[in-house]
């Protein structure tokens, strides 16, 4: 399992590739001016020393321990301890120095101000000890200069850097973000052509070069190959069902005029009618499955109106309230909250799925039952629903019946050809309705809603 | 009536064509929206019967082509396509009814008749009468031998249609049409239904039925 990470920005790639870039060109910086530093430093170091030694040097060339003492008691007093320091410890008589007291060095020392006792002193000192005549003399020379140079190297690194990693962050985040948002318009692509609709396109802009561009490209290809290939399967159902139907319309016929023109005994007569029953089912599954390939193509979009669904709901309940009493059904329409129920879209079809519902139920549910057809609205829109209190379908199945075709084991033997639900789906799916099986507890409720028309 | 069919397939041609001689109509047959176009303009029909899906010139261009000449004879269209689009492509084409194949030779024949002897709109009667019954279009009051009888908005409806073509018979699918504007054909028997229910109070309590059952077509009030 990956940890997932503090800030979920930092999911965005061109966002970690900036922070990483930022993060590079910073140690990178920092390492090139350290070691400049302290190149130069060293050279700073290596100067002081020679002028130390160099001091040291013209101290001891002074054979004479009388002139020494007239010469540093002169030099001391003119020589400001902040720049730099001389100490003479005699062998015999009193120390010449123009601090209080400087602590004992051997070969080239760095020492800092707080190891000499004396008020007014520079930082550090980079000191020299040696023996001269009659005493020990130490030369040490103030590092302000050093240390002001690396001072300098850091406001130059920060003055250098800042305005550089503010440019840089700005530009990333706004690239990541452009970036981010191309990426989401894909995966919104890819969402909606994964979940059906194949008419989904990546917007591109002039530049299709730049690589997102190119994805985009890929994806729209991709996406015009699926639309193709499922349009032309659909367009070979439609061809071989059309075909197939032409045959069996022929023997219909023949049937027909058999039955009409030939004196039959009452047996035959009933396998001729058997037989024109078995070609009309024929047709009829031939016919539902071109009128939802027709569907699915969705040209009926074009001749879409205003629609009141109570007007629609009203109308099948009335066709099939006595049918329903006749079977022991009881069937009912309810509306929830005032209307108008209006929605987009071609009022036969719906029709045709509130029809296809509502034999479903009474096909289903056992006499003595219940259908009841609702209206009402959420606030997304026009909400139809239809419930029953019979057998219900198991949670499992829920998406199969929406199949072509298929059916349920116990319905097998029943009337109907497994195409009314695929059609319910197909015209929701045109209507851009969404289609739900639930539980009604005990029974089916089969709920379509509608999006707002917003025209 | 005079017929004209326009319909590219043999058998499905030569089968309307005869069973309509056989009803006593005198029929042409054509196999060609072009001949088909012609013979209308000149021929004078009761109804056309045109395939949607012809040779050459299609059945609704030469529908159109007929409109557009001021021909207005009422024409029936057939089609093997079934869905929603054709018949609304077909009726705004200047067709006046609709059929899907395969059909019961009763439902075109019934829908033949309809056509041929459409009432004329200037006369609109506002009682519709069949031997003991009436029918009141502005009251909405329907007696039986001077008896009132109360009828529900469809039962009303669905009298009504019958009355307005008694003598014809109105198959299921026509009343469907005429009378809840559904344009498919439930697997459940709405319609019987519906006319027993019609039955009860029209007839039943009376000694002749007035709506008869035509086998395997529809239903017809006699004149």
């Amino acid at each position: 399992m990956r940890m997932p990470l503090a800030m979920p920005h930092m999911r965005s790639t061109p966002l970690r590739l900036t922070v990483l870039l930022i993060l590079i060109f910073s140690v990178s910086s920092f390492a090139s001016f350290g070691v400049a530093y302290l190149v130069i430093r060293k050279n700073f170091d290596t100067v002081l020393e020679e002028q130390v030694r160099q001091s040291i040097e013209s101290y001891r060339s002074i054979s004479d321990v009388e002139k020494l003492r007239e010469r540093l008691i002169a030099d001391v007093a003119v020589t400001d301890p902040r720049t730099m320091i001389l100490q003479y410890t005699p062998d015999e008589g009193p120390r010449i120095s123009n601090v209080t007291q400087f602590p004992p060095v051997s070969g080239f020392t760095v020492i800092p101000e707080t190891a000499i006792e004396h008020n007014d002193l520079a930082d550090s000192y980079l000191s020299l000890g040696a023996s001269v005549a009659g005493g020990k003399l130490i030369v040490a020379q103030t590092r302000a200069q050093v240390i002001e140079m690396g001072e300098i190297f850091l406001t130059v690194i920060l003055i250098s850097l800042l305005p550089t990693l503010a440019i840089g962050s700005i530009v990333g985040v706004a690239a990541a973000r452009q970036a981010r948002d191309k990426i989401e318009v894909i995966a919104a692509v890819l969402q909606h052509l994964t979940s059906g609709k194949l008419d989904a396109r990546v917007p591109l802009g002039a530049d299709d070069t730049e690589d997102l561009s190119r994805i985009g490209l890929a994806v729209n290809g991709m996406a015009d190959a699926q639309e193709a290939s499922v349009a032309s399967l659909r367009q070979v159902s439609a061809d071989i069902a059309h075909d197939l139907k032409t045959p069996i319309q022929r023997v219909a016929l023949l049937l027909d005029q058999l039955a009409g023109k030939t004196e039959m005994s009452p047996d035959q007569e009933e396998i001729v009618d058997r037989a024109l029953d078995e070609t009309d089912r024929i047709i009829k599954t031939f016919q539902a499955l071109l009128q939802i390939a027709q569907i699915e193509f969705g040209h009926v979009r074009e001749r879409f109106t205003q629609v009141d669904l109570r007007d629609v709901c009203e109308g099948i309940v009335d066709v099939f309230g006595p049918a329903a009493e006749e079977s022991g059904h009881r069937l009912d329409l309810s509306l929830n909250g005032s209307g108008p129920f209006v929605v987009r879209g071609d009022k036969h079809l719906l029709g045709q799925v509130l029809a296809n519902l509502v034999e479903n139920g009474l096909r289903h549910v056992p006499a003595g039952g219940h259908v009841a057809v609702e209206l009402s609205r959420d606030a997304a829109g026009v909400v139809l629903c239809v419930l029953d209190d019979g057998p219900g379908i198991p949670e499992s199945e829920r998406e199969n019946v929406l199949r072509r075709l298929y059916r349920l084991e116990r319905s097998r033997t029943s009337e109907g050809n497994g195409l009314g639900l695929s059609m319910v789906a197909a015209v929701c799916d045109l209507h851009g309705a969404r289609l739900a099986l639930g539980d009604n507890g005990p029974g089916l409720v089969v709920s379509i809603h509608f999006p707002s028309d917003e025209s | 009536m005079k017929i004209l069919v326009v319909e590219d397939d043999k058998a499905t041609g030569a089968y309307i064509a005869e069973g309509l001689r056989e009803e006593g109509h005198s029929v042409d047959l054509i196999d060609n929206g072009a001949d088909g176009l012609i013979r209308a303009s000149v021929g004078q029909y009761d109804v056309l019967i045109v395939d949607r899906m012809l040779p050459g010139l299609d059945g609704v261009s030469v529908v159109k082509t007929l409109r557009g000449a001021g021909n207005r004879t009422p024409v029936l269209f057939l089609t093997a396509l079934g869905g929603v689009d054709d018949r609304i492509e077909g009726l705004n084409a200047g067709g006046d009814d609709y059929l899907v194949k395969p059909f019961a030779f009763g439902e075109l024949s019934a829908r033949i008749a309809a056509l041929g002897r459409r009432p004329q709109m200037s006369e609109e009667p506002t009682i519709l009468r069949v031997r003991d019954l009436e029918l009141n279009l502005l009251t909405r009051k329907v007696t039986r031998a001077g008896q009132v009888i109360d009828l529900l908005p469809r039962e009303f409806a669905l009298l009504e249609c019958l009355l307005r073509r008694k003598g014809r018979v109105q198959t299921r699918t026509m009343l469907l049409e005429a009378v809840w504007d559904i344009h498919f054909d439930p697997q459940t028997n709405v319609v019987e239904t519906h006319v027993s229910r019609l039955r009860g109070k029209i007839d039943k309590p009376f000694k002749t039925e007035l709506i008869e059952t035509v086998r395997g077509s529809g239903y017809r009030i006699d004149a």
